[in-house]
């Protein structure tokens, strides 16, 4: 199983010990840490699980399961960072990330960074200003203002009364 | 556009604004003396013939009949914006729209719906959608001796820098109706002028009763977190994830709600001395700045009891 990560239609930066990505697709950003940045860095198509575990040991020098590996890979696919899906072993119990630090807390007696991957939907310009409510609005309040719902709408004047067209 | 072109026009004004040039003709040249205090703060008259974004007002003044009023029109380029009897109803949607056009398209810089005040030489930067409190911790801020920078954008520059936006403060009722515009001297604040660097963020949502126990976010999450209000996102995303990371890498990101502003102000300035300022400088930008978080955990104990790291 040698994963492959995605780089088309993507916007990366990367931090110190972050990476961020932007599709530009989807308009969603995306927040790698360190241990799911990693992964996500070797996912070129040639490392094995078992490689990127053993490279994941060597940069954060702590053991690492390579049960970690697939918690890493399954989040970069929720968040469509692969170019295709990695199937979790059948065989294997799917753990939640919440499960996982419970898990390797009580293996291996300490706290790994595990892997997370945080995301947003990047605002559409209406969202990212002061906006009226829809219903202050209907009251003819702050007419001439954008409306927070439904977007590039303005609070205006109607027949009777007013409404965000 | 055409027909727009043929009418006759009194008066009109051409300035910049954030890297824009922007005309505004009206067909009564009183009205215009009006509109200058609704341009965006910072703006320039230019002697441009050719402008990125025309505005069109037409003043409709009163009939020919006592009875009779004619509608106020209001158009950006050939688009009808506005038909309405009342004025100043035109004013608010332009002074408005002018605002957000400069916050969309403006070159060089970044605008963040956020509100800014600056404290003992740094920015504290409080992104937030509308609603979520961002005016009324400015307010108090501002009343507390902070120096007024924002109540709607943060404007930063590629070296991560917060620029003042200091536009009257927009402040609502309790009900969250919008009630009056309030300029900062009104509060007893003065206005800043300079480009700051950024100290503190403060990503917050009011809920009544809360405590404030918040979360110190990575220099990644906290990107994020401004860039969820950053009004070009969607247009210019190289340009925000090129600046962003600038501006949080000399600053401490907390995320939590607050309860009332007031409370959160007080200890915020009261406990200056214990604001972990990492001292970076926007190049140190490549350090691992783990160290450092962990740091800043210890010295915001006190007034941010509780308060974790996120991972």
């Amino acid at each position: 199983m040698r994963p492959h990560a995605r780089h088309a239609g993507l916007v990366v930066q990367q931090l110190a010990d972050e990476t961020l990505a932007y599709d530009l697709e989807r308009h969603r950003a995306y927040c790698l840490n360190r241990t799911a940045a990693l992964v996500w860095q070797h996912c070129d198509g040639r490392t094995t699980l078992t490689e990127m575990a053993t490279l994941l040991e060597a940069a954060e020098q702590t053991p690492v399961d390579e049960e970690v590996i697939w918690l890493a890979l399954e989040q970069l696919r929720r968040a469509r960072l692969l170019q295709e899906p990695v199937p979790w072993p059948v065989a294997e119990r799917r753990y939640s990330r919440r499960e996982m630090m419970r898990k390797v807390s009580l293996v291996a007696g300490i706290t790994v960074l595990l892997p997370l991957v945080s995301s947003i939907v990047a605002p559409v310009t209406a969202q990212a200003t002061t906006c009226v409510k829809s219903s202050d609005c209907s009251h003819c309040i702050g007419v001439g203002l954008p409306c927070c719902t439904p977007h590039n709408t303005n609070c205006v004047r109607v027949t009777h009364g007013c409404s965000c067209a | 556009m055409e027909k727009l072109d043929r009418l006759g026009w009194a008066a009109g004004i051409t300035f910049s604004a954030y890297g824009l040039r922007i005309g505004i003709r009206v067909n009564n040249a009183e009205v215009l003396e009006q509109l200058l205090g609704l341009l965006p703060p910072g703006w320039k008259p230019s002697a441009a013939a050719v402008v990125d974004r025309l505005y069109s007002l037409i003043s409709g003044g009163t009939g020919p009949r006592p009875t009779v009023r004619r509608f106020n029109l209001l158009y950006a380029d050939a688009v009808r914006l506005m038909r309405t009897l009342d004025l100043a109803e035109v004013f608010t949607l332009l002074e408005s729209h002018l605002q957000l056009y400069v916050a969309e398209a403006a070159r060089r810089r970044l605008f963040v719906h956020a509100g800014v005040v600056a404290w003992r030489g740094q920015a504290v930067v409080i992104p937030g959608r509308s609603f979520s409190g961002k005016t009324s911790l400015v307010e108090k801020l501002v009343q507390a001796g902070a120096t007024y920078y924002s109540d709607e954008y943060a404007v930063f520059d590629a070296r991560g820098r917060v620029h003042p936006f200091p536009r009257p403060l927009s402040i609502r009722d309790e009900t969250g109706r919008l009630l009056k515009k309030c300029p900062a001297q009104a509060l007893g604040g003065t206005i800043g002028v300079k480009p700051l660097p950024v100290g503190l963020i403060i990503v917050s949502e009011y809920r009544r009763g809360s405590r404030w126990r918040p979360q110190i976010l990575s220099p990644g999450q906290a990107t994020l977190a401004l860039l969820a209000h950053t009004v070009s996102a969607r247009r210019q995303p190289q340009f925000a994830f090129a600046t962003l990371p600038q501006v949080v890498s000399p600053a401490l990101a907390l995320k939590g709600v607050r309860g009332e502003a007031q409370e959160l102000v007080d200890m915020l300035l009261n406990d200056y001395g214990n604001w972990p300022n990492r001292g970076l400088s926007s190049t140190d930008n490549g350090k691992d700045l783990r160290g450092d978080r962990t740091d800043a955990t210890a010295r915001t104990t006190r007034w941010a009891s509780g308060a974790t790291i996120s991972r």
